[in-house]
């Protein structure tokens, strides 16, 4: 069942087209990366399907609901948007209290507890929130974003302004939310890595428009070819081995970048290439299988969108 | 608890922890009160009725700054760093969280109200040195009329930050302060320095107070969130 639905969604600012013609649909249980450039519209698509932007054109429908006019439903999502939501001078177990009673939840000194457990910053409880590191008010932001255990959590740009560290620790705990709490995520970013490795779905936005809609499994996977890649002990013998595996059969789209040796296989055993190069004299450092990055799948698909234009 | 009581709550809980706003709020109470108590020596008449005219207006006066003092805080700051987003992404209404910090505001302005009217009648009770108390009338405007007031204030003040972008909200406060100095000056002369404060006053003023309140209500269908997050600074 879809929990997120839109339907050919078009937002103009005076005129300026903002976002045109978005269609997609979010099952329960995906995590569901919408991935483009600035200015893209990823804030715009997800302030309309929040009930906080009407559409110029088309329809939105989380959870069955327009969220603009449906306070209840409101209550069953979560959010954590550009700004975590914080109140600077308030400690961070007052603010997640606080917004914990404003969508009515209990028990919200016991949850704060349990979610500041959750994000591991029990010590930081009683900080007051502006004197937290940014990573720590994201991880905070977060946690109060699943306070009232939203069915649905919107996550824009998550990530963004952290450092590598901080990147890395939110990621983590966003793919520990969607396996063990089977949260839905709607997550915007620019960071085509983190998408990869978080999400199992992926729309990618270019100028307000769908370029692709698809899973990510089934977008990496390739059209039925073998990816594969061989690292060299040396550098300086890419050349010999490039020759080498251009005059081997099965082995095509050979392509060296320093002491690294991409190809794509039909035919042929990986097993083999590595034995050819090996008896040729290459001094081999590792091989391994490749997916599709969904960088490489960006790019082209931008390539396309621009080549069509 | 209903979240309006929440809202109210945790906004109270912020200005009074906002020591700096706290601290020259009560510094500027407590001077005003302070300076003008003693004009119930300087004239010929009765005591009460020269307190009364201080009590009638000075303790307005401070009730309306304190207002949009605490108004700048609760509304404005929460625009300026878009918080007001993910405010409005509960399920609470935009009327709702608009009525949660006006109570919110309404609640240590009316204290601190009444608080300058104990002090003006107990500085004019020591200078004069026999017990003074304000008329009937008088305890009435500042029990109900200026909470009525402050509530009037901040909603119509409230109101605007939620509906203006930065620029027109800049412009706006400018405005107000000039403003309110005019209509202060202006009601002064008009009620001229021999004024009684009578019930048809009190009443008179309560009437006004309603009404600016009403003015925000009627026109809340004004605030959407669309509004509200169009206005948002970049
Ligand atoms: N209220 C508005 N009025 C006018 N233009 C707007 C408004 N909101 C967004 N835009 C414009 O719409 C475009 C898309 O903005 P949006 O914030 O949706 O992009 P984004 O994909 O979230 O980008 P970023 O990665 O920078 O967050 C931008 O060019 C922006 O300037
Ligand atoms: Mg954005």
């Amino acid at each position: 069942m879809a929990v997120i639905e839109a339907s050919g969604l078009s937002k103009s600012f005076d005129k300026k087209v903002v976002i045109s013609g978005i269609s997609l649909s979010v099952e329960r249980g995906e995590i569901f990366g919408f991935l483009g450039q600035n200015g893209a519209g990823k804030t715009t698509t997800i302030r309309i399907l929040l009930g906080l932007l009407a559409p110029t054109q088309g329809s939105a429908r989380v959870l069955g609901s327009d969220l603009m006019h449906d306070d209840r439903v409101r209550g069953r999502v979560g959010v954590l948007l550009a700004h975590n939501g914080l109140y600077p001078r308030l400690t961070a177990r007052e603010n997640l209290v606080y917004y914990g009673r404003l969508y009515g939840c209990r028990d919200a000194d016991r949850r704060a507890e349990e979610l500041l457990f959750l994000v591991g910053l029990t010590d930081a409880a009683d900080v007051a929130a502006g004197d937290l590191s940014t990573g720590m008010q994201r991880k905070i932001g977060i946690a109060r974003a699943i306070f009232h255990n939203p069915e649905i959590l919107f996550l824009d740009e998550p990530s963004s302004g952290l450092d590598p560290e901080a990147q890395h620790m939110v990621r983590a705990l966003i793919l520990n939310l969607a396996r063990e709490q089977t949260i839905t995520i709607f997550l915007s970013s620019h960071h085509l890595d983190e998408v990869q490795r978080v999400c199992t779905h992926v729309a990618i936005l270019h100028s307000g428009k769908i370029l692709v809609h698809d899973s990510v499994a089934h977008l990496t996977a390739g059209s039925g070819r073998t990816m594969y890649e061989v690292g060299l002990t040396d550098p300086g013998e890419g050349e010999k081995a490039s020759e080498i595996l251009t005059g081997l059969s099965g082995v095509g789209e050979v392509s060296v970048e320093l002491n690294r040796i991409a190809m794509v296989l039909s035919g042929v055993a990986p097993h083999e290439v590595v034995g050819a190069l090996v008896a040729g004299g290459v001094r081999v450092d590792e091989a391994r299988h490749r997916a599709h990055s969904l960088e490489e799948i960006y790019l082209t698909v931008l390539q396309e969108a621009e080549a069509a234009v | 608890m209903n979240p309006v009581f929440v809202i109210m709550e945790k906004e109270v809980r912020q200005i009074v922890s906002s020591r700096q706003t706290m601290i020259s709020t009560i510094l500027f109470v407590i001077i005003f009160a302070m300076a003008s108590a003693p004009v119930t020596l300087v004239g010929e008449g009765n005591p009460v009725f020269l307190l009364d005219q201080v009590c009638f207006y000075l303790v307005l006066v401070l009730g309306i700054f304190t207002s949009y003092i605490f108004t700048g805080q609760v509304f404005l700051k929460e625009k300026q760093d878009g918080i007001v987003e993910t405010l409005l992404c509960t399920p609470l209404s935009v009327r709702e969280i608009w009525l949660g910090k006006v109570l919110g505001v309404t609640v240590p302005a009316t204290i601190l109200a009444y608080g300058a009217a104990a002090l003006i009648t107990a500085v004019a009770a020591t200078l004069i040195d026999s017990p003074l108390f304000p008329s009937p009338p008088v305890l009435f405007h500042i029990i109900v009329v200026v909470p009525a007031f402050i509530s009037a204030v901040s909603g119509l003040i409230g109101f605007a930050h939620l509906l203006l972008g930065m620029r027109d909200i800049q412009i706006l406060n400018i405005g107000i302060i000039f403003g309110i100095i005019f209509l202060l000056t202006l009601t002064r002369s008009l009620l001229g320095p021999g004024f009684d404060v009578t019930w048809a006053v009190v009443w008179g003023s309560l009437l006004v107070a309603v009404l600016l309140l009403a003015i925000p209500f009627q026109f809340n269908r004004y605030i959407n969130r669309e509004r509200i997050v169009t206005t948002l600074p970049e």
